[in-house]
């Protein structure tokens, strides 16, 4: 009978889900970002081990700057936004009514964490290079 | 007002995939999109497809997505979505055609959740029916609104993923009989909740809160459920 029910990434990306399906997406994006760092990190220590350039490489690549403020965004996004799930899930009859301003708490104590790691990050980096 | 529809199409007769087809037509703002709908089957095109039957908000049968969004089609109004709507079928069921999809899953989680009163126990001494105070009543009240239209269930990205998850539908009938004092299945259904594809598939999206048209708090009442199978209370 008829098309199949597959839901493609696509597909499920264009819903117009409001924004806690906005930190559900980023929650998973934060998550797979840790565990391409945790990789990266291993396989280059296991290269710079076997004497390999490529570790070196690896290494120059994950301290950079960018990749610095990128894997900043998974873990500080991923660490507040769950901290957020466990307390709803903790007390869903006092707080999950509120669950709208809670997310609204959560986003700005998220900017102002993230504000100040990039721009420690930046300072950092612009100190290197001068 | 002149309203452009764009509504997605699929005959399995004859096509191998939906297209989208685009209809204008005249509408007042307070027209709702299942009025629309109509008319485009009634006077335009008497192949398009879509369930309807009460159309007040209360069968359940008219969910679909409109521009983006699971509602349904019957609570909807023009002026609500503007002059460019698209109509669209629910996600993560087969389409059988056009804007109808097949419920029978959906069902089946919904069965799953043993949907009815169980208690074994003998009647109160005068013979008449099991007496409940309204605080005891009002602690199930928010999920007896429930009516199945499937616009929950169909916009949480953990049943997208996966049908095999007895989605937030589901779980709302077992929420109604979960915290009715009358009832004795709650550890049956508790039990079944802790399975694989129970509670725990709740990421907490709330997609399904936002698209329920009775205003369930559908989050709120998977958390209270999360909570009575961690703690198995059930006050």
């Amino acid at each position: 009978m008829g098309l199949q029910r597959n839901v493609s990434l696509s597909t499920g990306l264009r819903y117009k889900g409001h924004s806690p399906f906005w930190a559900y997406i980023l929650h998973r994006i934060g998550g797979a970002g840790m565990a391409l760092f945790i990789t990266i990190h291993i396989l280059a220590t296991f290269a710079e081990q076997q004497g390999w350039k490529i570790g070196d490489l690896i290494n120059k690549l994950y301290t950079s700057p960018a990749f610095q403020i990128f894997i900043l965004f998974c873990v500080l996004f991923h660490a507040i936004n769950g901290l957020r799930i466990v307390i709803l899930d903790l007390f869903p009859k006092k707080l999950m009514p509120y669950y709208r301003q809670i997310i609204r708490a959560e986003l700005a104590l998220f900017i102002i964490v993230f504000g100040f790691a990039v721009f420690s990050v930046v300072t950092t980096a612009l100190g290197r290079m001068s | 007002m002149e309203v452009t529809l764009k509504i997605f199409r699929y005959n399995p007769e004859k096509d191998e995939r939906g297209n989208y087809v685009t209809y204008k037509i005249d509408a007042h703002p307070n027209d709702r999109v299942l009025d629309v709908l109509e008319h485009i089957k009634g006077k335009e095109d008497g192949s398009l497809s879509f369930r309807r039957s009460c159309a007040h908000g209360i069968c359940g049968s008219d969910a679909m997505r409109i521009n983006g969004r699971n509602m349904l089609a019957c609570k909807t109004l023009i002026r609500d979505v503007g002059d460019h709507i698209t109509v669209e079928p629910l996600l993560g069921l087969k389409i059988a055609k056009d804007l109808i999809v097949d419920m029978e899953p959906f069902f089946d989680n919904y069965k799953k959740m043993l949907p009815y009163l169980i208690n074994d126990a003998p009647l109160p001494a005068d013979g008449k029916e099991r007496l409940q105070s309204p605080e005891q009543r009002a602690r199930f009240d928010e999920t007896t609104k429930c009516i199945l239209c499937a616009a929950c269930t169909t916009s949480c990205p953990s049943f997208w993923a996966n049908d095999e998850y007895y989605g937030p539908a589901a779980l709302m009938a077992a929420h109604r009989f979960i915290f009715d004092s009358r009832d004795e299945g709650a550890e049956d259904r508790l039990e079944i909740l802790s399975e694989t594809n129970g509670a725990v598939r709740c990421h907490t999206a709330y997609n399904c809160t936002e698209a329920c048209p009775r205003g369930i708090h559908i989050t709120q009442a998977i958390g209270e459920l999360k909570l009575a199978m961690v703690t198995g209370d059930i006050d």
